[in-house]
């Protein structure tokens, strides 16, 4: 509430403070007035520099703000360019495309060999860039389709198939088609291969993103598949086309048909698949090679303060929608301009890493309380409300797809306990072991499964490992340090274990100035400090203790202003990191235990914190719905991201660092997880 | 902190277990989260989970696409609760196969091709790909408005869910009998999906709950 006042009128509070009203700085600090104690201005300075101090962390974070708004901004102009350059291309493309095909069609229906060189654009469709030499416009045209067409490996043969196949439909040259049959077996591989002409293809693949884009307000010409295609033909390749659009994210549209595998072919798509029974879940296994096409990204949020423009913009329910419509375009634009992204960080020369959303992981279906990146490997394990742990492998469906926004499929789902799950630790590289602490109570020790495993495998008990059961309350925290696991609950403990001894635990932490009436508060975090020879412990009252692990004594006491929600050792220097419900980020120096500097870090509580690997970088996500990327040097924001939508006044819960890979994740009350890259 | 009157409805962390999730109902007009709905289902469950009746009323101008599919993502994270208690004794050495009465074996779906998977590795299959399935972002990728062709989807996946109530009803019974007692779930589910008409009446199989009102009758009726 401090923080509010912070634009009040000196004078003002001056006044109430010294009961003399004085408008003027100078004044008090040269003291000449004799109303004035010495212990009043001390105090009215030192309550005056706080503030300032407040005052400016506050403008760094203003600054931040603006910084990466700008950036934003630019960015978003420059993918707006690219789009409508994009757009134009395309339209120029398939204007190319129609008039050939008019011409061809022309052609054969009145056998006339006729204007075959020099189709004249019809009127009703100017080029979109008109010029006097609309015939060498043309030619050039037809040149750049060709040069298309030769890219995926058509050439003029698969042309003149198409027109067979056009005579063909029409009857009117059966003598024709049966000349060469070459022509003919291209056609079939050709069929087999993309399941229609690229022509076609490219004209119904167009109306299918108009339709999409219709939808979203914007249109482009849907009128195409009128152009001699049959509705149910048209209907019955779109699947096809739903994973072209995803296919064509980050290159030329139809470049693209050369990924027309014949493993990707209409019928293993499964969604129209009608098998009486069984056919929705016949799907499942197909999805994760299918979801990420059906308009592609959603609400993804592709770069810093992208997602959050776009919902603010879109607002409230529809925000869903919006984004979802343009699906690969919105895609185009981000992923052609990463760097304009760099303008965001404060300290440019030190960090140009920016990141951007990659991955959407959504399975889960309540909020998701926290995550762990395994140690190694391009993995995660995430822990939610639902009851369930579920991991998941970064690299399973990447292959699979080159597109810039992926949904993640989970590799397996762990189930045992009885509640919501709250945290999560990753146990040692190559231990291939997680923890997870739950409202239950209970501390469950979990085997990772290979990332090989199916999600669909049989289910194996030997996945679950000890429990440990000792708390009796929530279990809010873990952390691991060389097999040595460290938990706080709401029962006011803090505990050490050795998860999987004989008996696992090692010593139970407690407050010893609470005594037998009081209720010890609840200890919210806990992480090893002073290089695992002692514990920090945060207590829902503001208390932080810490306590020596031999001993299990509490040998330093800080009292903070308010209660920190995360608590995290800083991985080389003698510093420890906390998030507090008051908005703030405080650092703590573990020598002297004095606050070495704290910031106002989100506009709502800050709820998660991780340090990257080398202790350069500082993660904080918070209920305002942002993640923000701090340089631990400077203490300033070098990056937001907007990332997740509330549940009741509920955002971000968690966020983390991969240890070896430049992966960072966040999880939030919405139920999704995202990884960026 | 700034403002103390306003209410936070969130859990802080340390909060005590009997303190989640325990903050003032809110209206649902008041809510603007696009999460309303799921906000709306989970407050009125918490309230009282035996009371049917309120939490199936559907809000006004309520989309119903929404409505189902909202609830039953929660029933199937709910039914999480029931899988983990099947874990500890159903055993694919025991239960071979899906059944319930011995009139049907059921194939899981969650393969390439249907298979006969013993029955707790339907009922995590079933879980897992519905889990995915109501998470797609292709069927699925808003949860304010739903395509009526995704609707058309929860059909199946309610058929199935419905197979692991019964399977526990009639081989897990005191599994089943314990877990209806803290969730009522089953009898929700019957509840719901006689409500809306998503199952036919002639698969559900479980005889009435322990209940003076005989369920499927009377809902199955009135609607129909
Ligand atoms: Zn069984
Ligand atoms: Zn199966």
């Amino acid at each position: 509430m401090d923080d509010s006042s912070v634009s009040h009128h000196n004078g003002g509070q001056v006044g109430s403070q010294i009961g003399v009203s004085v408008n003027n700085k100078q004044n008090e600090e040269s003291s000449q007035s004799v109303q004035y104690s010495i212990p009043g201005i001390l105090h009215f300075i030192q309550h005056e520099w706080a503030r300032f101090e407040l005052e400016r962390s506050q403008w760094e974070v203003d600054r931040a703000e603006f910084e990466a708004r700008i950036a934003f901004l630019q960015g978003q102009r420059k993918g707006q360019e690219n789009l409508k350059n994009d757009l134009v291309r395309r339209i120029k493309m398939l204007e190319y495309a129609l008039k050939q095909e008019r011409a061809k069609f022309h052609k054969l229906k009145y056998g006339v060999e006729l204007q075959q060189g020099d189709v004249r654009p019809p009127p009703e469709e100017p080029p979109t860039e008109p010029e006097p030499a609309e015939k060498a416009q043309w030619k050039q045209g037809r040149q750049l389709i060709k040069q298309y067409l030769q890219e995926i490996g058509y050439t003029d043969t698969i042309l003149d198939v198409r027109s067979n196949r056009v005579r063909t439909l029409l009857g009117l040259n059966n003598e024709e088609q049966a000349e060469d049959p070459n022509y003919r077996n291209n056609d079939n591989k050709f069929r087999e291969r993309c399941g229609d002409s690229p022509i076609n293809s490219l004209i119904r693949k167009y109306d299918y993103g108009g339709k999409e884009q219709r939808k979203g307000g914007v249109s482009t010409g849907g009128g195409y598949n009128e152009e001699g295609l049959s509705v149910q033909e048209t209907a019955a390749v779109f699947a096809n086309f739903e994973f072209l659009a995803n296919q064509e994210m980050d290159m030329d549209e139809i470049d693209d048909l050369d990924a027309n595998k014949p493993h990707h072919a209409p019928p293993k798509q499964g969604e129209e698949v009608d098998n009486e029974a069984e056919e929705v879940l016949n799907v499942l296994n197909l999805l994760a090679e299918s979801e990420a096409d059906g308009g592609g990204q959603g609400d993804e949020c592709p770069v810093g303060v992208v997602g959050g423009g776009v919902a603010a913009a879109a607002g409230g329910g529809e925000a869903d929608e919006k984004p979802l419509a343009l699906g690969e375009l919105a895609q185009l634009t981000v992923s052609n301009e990463p760097e304009a992204y760099d303008v965001a960080g404060a300290n440019k020369e030190s960090f140009r890493k920016t990141w951007n959303a990659k991955y959407t992981l959504r399975s889960h279906f309540d909020g998701v309380r926290a995550l762990a990146f395994h140690p190694t490997e391009a993995a995660l394990v995430t822990a939610s409300e639902d009851h369930t742990l579920k991991l998941w492998n970064l690299q399973r469906t990447v292959q699979a797809k080159k597109s810039a926004g992926l949904d993640v499929e989970p590799l397996y789902t762990f189930r045992a306990h009885t509640a919501p799950v709250l945290c999560l630790a990753m146990g040692l590289p190559r231990s291939e072991e997680c923890f997870s602490g739950g409202l239950d109570g209970t501390i469950r020790v979990w085997n990772l499964p290979p990332p090989t495993a199916d999600p669909y495998d049989p289910y194996d008990p030997a996945v679950q490992g000890p429990v440990l059961r000792e708390h009796t309350d929530a279990v809010w925290s873990l952390a691991c340090a060389h097999g040595r696991l460290l938990s706080a609950s709401a029962d006011g403990t803090a505990r050490l274990w050795a998860p999987r001894a004989a008996r696992p635990l090692l010593c139970t932490l407690r407050d010893d100035a609470i005594t037998a009436p009081h209720a010890p508060a609840p200890a919210v975090a806990a992480d090893f400090a002073d290089g695992e020879a002692a514990a920090a412990v945060v207590y829902r009252d503001g208390t932080m203790l810490l306590y020596d692990l031999e001993t299990t004594q509490s040998f330093l006491r800080i009292a903070c202003d308010s209660p920190a929600n995360r608590i995290r050792a800083h991985p080389t220097l003698p510093l420890l990191v906390s998030a507090h419900e008051d908005r703030h980020i405080r650092f703590w120096d573990l020598g002297s235990g004095r606050c070495a500097h704290a910031m106002v870090a989100h506009l709502d509580a800050v709820t998660g914190l991780a340090l990257d690997p080398n202790g350069l970088f500082l993660l904080s996500g918070s209920h305002d719905c942002s993640v923000r990327l701090w340089n631990l040097d400077t203490k300033t924001c070098v990056q937001e991201i907007t990332a997740h939508r509330k549940k009741f006044d509920e955002s971000i819960l968690d966020v983390a660092f991969h240890p070896l890979r430049p992966y960072i994740a966040s999880a939030g009350a919405d139920g999704l997880a995202k990884v960026f890259v | 902190m700034a403002d103390g009157t306003q209410i936070l409805r969130r859990n802080q962390p340390g909060s005590r277990a009997k303190d989640f999730c325990r903050w003032p109902d809110e209206p649902f007009e008041e809510m603007d989260s696009t999460l309303a709905v799921q906000q709306f289902i989970q407050q009125t469950i918490r309230r009282d989970p035996a009371n049917l009746e309120a939490i199936l009323k559907m809000p006004e101008a309520q989309d119903e696409g929404v409505w189902k599919y909202e609830h039953l993502r929660q029933f199937c994270m709910e039914l999480n609760g029931l899988a983990v208690r099947l874990q500890s004794e159903c055993k694919p050495e025991t239960c071979t196969q899906m059944t319930a009465t011995e009139q049907w074996i059921f194939l899981c779906a969650a393969h390439k091709t249907p298979k006969e998977c013993p029955a707790i590795d339907y009922t995590r299959h079933t879980l897992d790909g519905a889990a995915c399935l109501l998470n797609s972002n292709k069927y699925f990728p808003s949860r304010v408005s739903i395509k009526e062709s995704s609707v058309a989807k929860l059909g199946s996946v309610c058929r199935r869910v419905y197979r692991i109530f019964s399977h526990a009803y009639f081989h897990h019974r005191a599994i089943f009998d314990a877990f209806e007692k803290e969730t009522h779930l089953c009898k929700r589910f019957t509840y719901f999906v006689t409500k809306y008409s998503i199952i036919s009446k002639e698969i559900l199989i479980l005889p009435k709950l322990d209940d003076e009102t005989p369920i499927a009758q009377t809902i199955g009726e009135s609607e129909a």
